[in-house]
């Protein structure tokens, strides 16, 4: 009895998973989810498509918009302003503080321009001050000067203060040419430098650099090459 | 994202390093651009630097693909703005350094302004271009060109000299050269130009003015 139970319980089962082998689940289920091989595929598409051809044409055209997706314009970062806080070394007149400001655009991240433009105010030659002598007046003691350079990133790297800030950092040499103003006459002027720049954030850059400003300078009686050391610290902005 | 994955850097530049990437199929918001790279944020509020040439890889909610113009010799043929610092001038003699900016009609035509310093040994000055310039073969890498334009120029002769009293005068000028591209955005330019300046004597003076600098366009 409990045998005969058994044999119809399970010819009812059979019967049932062969009548839903349909389902998707079920064919899963028993491994039923093999492709079809690719000849049969083949010609299940070109029985489709010579039902296509003797259909009429669709009345309901399917009305699916493509989605419009508006771009807003990126903002860009390319242009840098800020100024720089220093010590000038004018030749035989003493190194006094410069203060200055600077753009810069930046066209690849290799390669910017930069513009400067500076001041400082000279102190008195030895000679001066020995012989109570002023070979310049108030005026003409004010170092004035701009220039135009061709600068190049290099070395990127990070610094890192204690444990958990990491702040990225390039070094950069830059080189051009300008105009100083000073001792009552105009300088074309050569400039080439290499400064440090750490950037705290994305638009701000904490700059140290140092550079030479050089030209000729006829001032104390004898054409020779000045070379006009400076040192900044700056704070830049990225615009 | 449609390629394997899209690595971000901790600065904009190849040097900085890769500390996350973004799978396939995710998505990032483009935050702003510096040069050539582009900071954006992922779904996870994790932000970074990617490169332009990644972000060429990445599509739009729409499907389409993601573009960016680093600048090419297409752009070198066509562009709206250029500016440029020349780097070594000689005007007349004297050292020189100018900045010119210009606009484009179209890829042969442009108006041009240029301000520069001059610094001779006799005199210090600065001048003023404007003009037209015309482009022969601007789809080409070398191409030359021709200026035509007028300006003003401000002398001041040194001290020492007779005639101590700073002049303007207006001038006109003529001229030619040559613009290399580079890479990206980037072109060199020489040229040469003949300044006439109309003085207030019996004749009129004529410099040579001598530039090569950098350009870029946009």
């Amino acid at each position: 009895m409990e045998i005969r139970l058994r044999i119809l319980l399970l010819t009812l089962l059979l019967g049932l998973s062969g009548s839903l082998s349909g389902c998707a689940t079920l064919r899963h289920l028993f491994g039923h989810d093999t492709p079809p091989p690719p000849g049969a595929e083949a010609g299940a598409s070109t029985d489709r498509t010579t039902e296509d051809d003797s259909t009429p044409p669709r009345v309901i055209q399917p009305e699916v918009e493509r989605r419009k997706v508006k771009v807003p314009r990126i903002k860009s970062q390319d242009i840098e302003v800020g100024g720089y806080l220093g010590t000038l070394n004018v030749e035989d007149f003493g190194a006094h503080r410069v203060f200055g400001v600077q753009v810069a655009y930046h066209v690849t991240e290799d390669f910017f321009l930069q513009a400067e433009a500076g001041r400082s105010k000279a102190g008195r030659t030895s000679f001066e001050t020995l012989s109570d002598i002023s070979l310049l007046t108030d005026n003409e003691r004010w170092f004035k000067y701009y220039d135009m350079s061709v600068g190049y990133n290099f070395l990127p790297g990070e610094v890192f203060i204690g444990r958990n800030h990491a702040m990225t950092s390039s070094f950069y040499i830059l080189a051009g040419v300008g105009a100083t103003d000073f001792g009552g006459d105009s300088k074309f002027t050569g400039n080439f430098g290499a400064g440090l720049k750490v950037l705290p954030t994305d638009w701000l850059a904490v700059h140290v650099a140092v550079e030479d400003r050089v030209f000729n300078s006829d001032l104390l009686g004898v054409n020779k090459l000045a070379s006009n050391l400076e040192a900044h610290m700056g704070l830049t902005f990225f615009f | 994202m449609r390629a394997p994955y899209l690595e971000l850097h901790t600065g904009a530049g190849r040097g900085y390093p890769v500390f996350n990437v973004v799978e396939r199929d995710a998505s990032v918001d483009v935050l702003k651009r510096y040069t050539d790279w582009f900071k954006v944020r992922t779904a996870s509020g994790v932000e970074g630097w990617v490169s332009a040439h990644d972000m060429e890889q990445t599509v739009l909610a729409d499907g389409t693909a993601f573009h960016y113009d680093v600048g090419d010799l297409n752009a070198f043929t066509s562009h709206r703005f250029e500016a440029g610092a020349f780097f070594y001038g000689d005007y007349g003699g004297a050292s020189a350094v100018s900045l010119y900016g210009a606009v484009f009609a179209n890829p042969n035509l442009s108006a041009e302004l240029s301000v520069g310093e001059f610094l001779g040994r006799a005199s210090d000055g600065t001048t003023l271009d404007l003009g037209l310039a015309h482009i022969f073969y601007p789809q080409a890498r070398l191409a030359p060109f021709v200026m035509l334009g007028t300006g003003a120029v401000r002398i001041e002769p040194k001290a020492t000299l007779v005639q101590p009293s700073d002049r303007t005068e207006q001038t006109a000028y003529v001229g030619g050269g040559l613009r290399y591209y580079l890479t990206r955005r980037f072109f060199l330019r020489g040229e040469y130009k003949e300044h006439i300046i109309f003085t207030n004597r019996n004749q009129n003076q004529q410099v040579d003015e001598w530039k090569f600098g950098f350009a870029f366009f946009f």
